[in-house]
């Protein structure tokens, strides 16, 4: 963590607030408010658009940080990606335009209890982590594509490896929860209908 | 086996000799079309050869084709002959928005006062502007071609064979009437 | 004052430029497709040729009524043309045209990433426009987009990450500094999934389902008209000109040629980004659309495939090398 940390001696302090902080205070506002939004909106697809717009003031607060790479990870990922997921489950299964009366979950305020703490725990944790670092914008960029390549592969190579594996154990179970186990299938090779044709069929459906 | 992708390629190869080619578009306003001879524009009517027979009125399956007449006397080409009585034409009119361009019309003209012209544009923006009269429809005869050439080994034309044996057979007597070789005996016979 | 200056002047450039080459490879689509189906396009607007015909087009346009469908969701169906194309515009922007600072509009430290995640935020458009227009057929185009996209950034992704591998960088210019002529066998499949994805993810025939008009009428854009229509059309041909770049810099060695010195490179880039986007219109006019079906096949067994084996390739030829 050294490359991206600088030492407290130089405390900038709260009350002289540089441009980029006030803009990442600004950022942070909008993609808070656009969370909320996201949340509490009635209008299924609305959510998801607003969802983009969080993931982009998150991927604006890496920019702001210097974090390049991770910046355009998130953009590629979220956006492009899972977002788009998102809306194409949403568009295949029920995407009403207005208001969906069934939006709304009934435990709604166990929800709101469980996101302020776990809110909390994170503000805690991120807050007591790094209370006397400050990242020094001025310099060479700290989250540039070498840097960031350099710590995750050097540093946190193990939790790196750790999460494909996670990953790749993900993609093996919905392969194998998505494949039609052979009992399930609808005519088998053992089934009593055509004796040739059917098992061609079951063939081919796989 | 044809190697993988070979058709694709050949698919582009397509496409990319066609662009090295001409194109095949037709220029029309700026280039007027080289039509094929007997090409059916419009009818012209070439009204001094009509005789109001009214075959063309009658025969039209579209009953397109309007002619108005009257009969006017002549009067007797020699002193003591009879006055003739001649059919004068007063309106020929086609229309054109009925017309199906079936040519019986001309088929079945025996004075050949009816002729194809290749003359295709006019249009017009009403259509009962399309009826045209005679004036109009004797402007056409200005663009009525020549008809084209036989083929080289066609079968000669009627006309042109009656023609041609009258005029063989006067030729014929006109020898025969300047061989004065032996002309008693032949005279001799004739009479 | 003089930093000011200078970056709206690099933003004025690259504006032009982003208004200029679409049209410009509109208008050549024109011509081409027509000389090669044996007709001559255009040929009157403009005097010469039909130079100005999508001038002409884009006047037509502006006239147009701009119609909102009473169903429709309106706020996103306003705003899903300005998200279609307003990523390729910021992808114009990190293309290096020739060597040095002077020739790119903004040198981005991850460029071949950022190029990738905003061309893919492009067809966010597509979608919100799908969803937005309360329309069945412009669903069926959306949800055909959403597959498109899903199928091929991934191999487009792959492709890219090769030739980074093989330049021990991510910035688009450093890309095509290190770029030697021997990098053109070794990146062939790469540069080859990445041009077939690219146009995939453009959804230029022949990968044109989800605007395949025999069948979904025009897909997303059914209820589009007048101006929003014309951005939508104009996001495609700036899309044309992205990936045509994007490949260039990527593959094909951008200002690197083989005479001219360090003056001409500029003149190399856009040779060879004229050239792709030549393959781009050649292709559309040689095959018929893919069906639905032969293009998912097409990215996950074959495309992915390839682009997997690229970068076994690349990263074996670097351990023999290095």
């Amino acid at each position: 963590m050294s490359a991206l940390t600088l030492a407290a001696g130089a405390d900038p302090g709260f009350l002289s607030p540089t441009g980029v902080e006030i803009a990442f205070v600004l950022v942070g506002i909008a993609t808070l408010g656009a969370a909320l939004v996201s949340v509490t909106t009635k209008q299924l697809v609305h959510a998801a658009l607003w969802l983009v717009v969080t993931l982009g003031g998150i991927a604006v607060e890496y920019l702001l940080l210097t974090a390049e790479f991770i910046a355009w990870v998130q953009v590629l990922i979220y956006v492009g990606s899972v977002v788009v997921l998102l809306l194409f489950g949403l568009m295949l299964t029920r995407a009403p335009i207005g208001r969906s009366p069934d939006a709304d979950s009934g435990n709604r305020w166990a929800a709101l209890a469980v996101a302020l703490a776990s809110a909390a725990a994170l503000v805690w944790v991120v807050v007591d982590a790094f209370r006397t670092t400050w990242i020094d914008l001025d310099g060479p960029a700290q989250g540039s594509t070498k840097v960031s390549g350099e710590i995750l592969f050097r540093h946190w190579v193990l939790p790196f490896e750790a999460l494909s594996v996670l990953l790749l154990a993900a993609l093996v179970g919905a392969i194998v929860l998505s494949r039609q186990s052979p009992a399930d299938a609808p005519a088998g090779p053992d089934a009593p209908a055509g004796p040739g044709a059917s098992a061609g069929s079951d063939k081919e459906h796989r | 086996m044809p190697i993988p992708g070979s058709g694709l390629a050949k698919g582009l190869a397509v496409t990319l000799r066609t662009m090295t080619r001409r194109s095949h578009t037709a220029q029309y306003p700026d280039v007027q079309p080289d039509l094929p001879p007997r090409s059916r524009g419009v009818i012209g009517l070439f009204e001094e050869n009509c005789t109001v027979c009214m075959l063309c009125a009658r025969e039209c399956p579209d009953w397109c084709i309007y002619i108005d007449s009257h009969k006017e006397t002549v009067p007797a080409a020699a002193p003591g002959g009879r006055e003739r009585s001649r059919n004068v034409l007063d309106r020929f009119a086609i229309d054109f928005s009925l017309c199906m361009y079936c040519g019986i019309c001309i088929e079945v003209c025996p004075f050949d006062a009816l002729f194809w012209s290749p003359e295709f544009e006019y249009a017009e923006t009403d259509i009962r502007d399309l009826t045209h009269e005679r004036d109009k429809l004797r402007e056409w005869m200005w663009t009525v071609p020549a008809p084209p050439a036989l083929d080289p080994a066609a079968e000669e034309p009627k006309e042109v064979a009656a023609a041609r044996k009258a005029v063989e057979k006067l030729e014929a007597a006109a020898a025969q009437a300047d061989t004065p070789t032996d002309p008693a005996p032949e005279g001799g016979a004739g009479a | 004052m003089n930093d000011v200056l200078d970056v709206a002047l690099r933003l004025i450039v690259v504006f032009a430029v982003f208004l200029v080459m679409p049209l410009v490879i509109g208008q050549t689509e024109h011509k081409v497709m027509a000389h090669m189906q044996g007709r001559l396009g255009p040929m009157y607007a403009g005097g010469f040729h039909g130079w100005a015909q999508l001038v002409a087009d884009g006047v037509k346009f502006a006239q147009k009524e701009d119609i909102v469908p009473a169903n429709a969701d309106r706020r996103v169906f306003q705003l899903a043309p300005a998200v279609a194309l307003l990523p390729y515009l910021l992808v114009l922007l990190v293309i290096p045209v020739g060597r040095g600072e002077g020739a790119v509009g903004q040198v981005i430290d991850a460029g071949v990433f950022f190029a990738l995640a905003v061309m893919g935020v492009g067809v966010l458009g597509s979608l919100m426009a799908g969803w937005a227009s309360a329309n069945k057929f412009s669903l069926l185009g959306g949800l055909r987009t959403a597959a498109q996209l899903l199928a091929y950034e991934l191999p487009m992704l792959l492709a890219a990450a090769s030739v980074a591998m093989a330049a021990g960088t991510v910035s688009l210019p450093g890309i095509v500094e290190a770029f030697e002529w021997w990098w053109l066998p070794w990146q062939i499949t790469g540069a080859l999934v990445f041009f077939v994805a690219g146009l995939a993810e453009l959804q230029r025939p022949p990968f044109d389902m989800p605007v395949a008009d025999s069948e979904i009428i025009f897909g997303a854009y059914t209820e589009y008209t007048g101006l929003r229509f014309a951005l939508f059309l104009l996001a495609e041909y700036a899309g044309i000109v992205v990936l045509c770049a994007l490949t260039t810099v990527l593959f094909l060695g951008g200002w690197h040629g083989p005479f001219g010195g360090d003056g001409l490179g500029w003149v190399w880039t856009l040779l060879k980004i004229a050239l792709l986007a030549f393959a781009v219109i050649w292709l559309r006019v040689t095959y018929p659309r893919l069906r639905e079906d032969q293009l998912q096949k097409l990215a996950w067994t074959t495309l992915i495939p390839l682009a997997l084996a690229q970068i076994a390739l690349t990263g074996i030829v670097k351990v023999a090398i290095g």
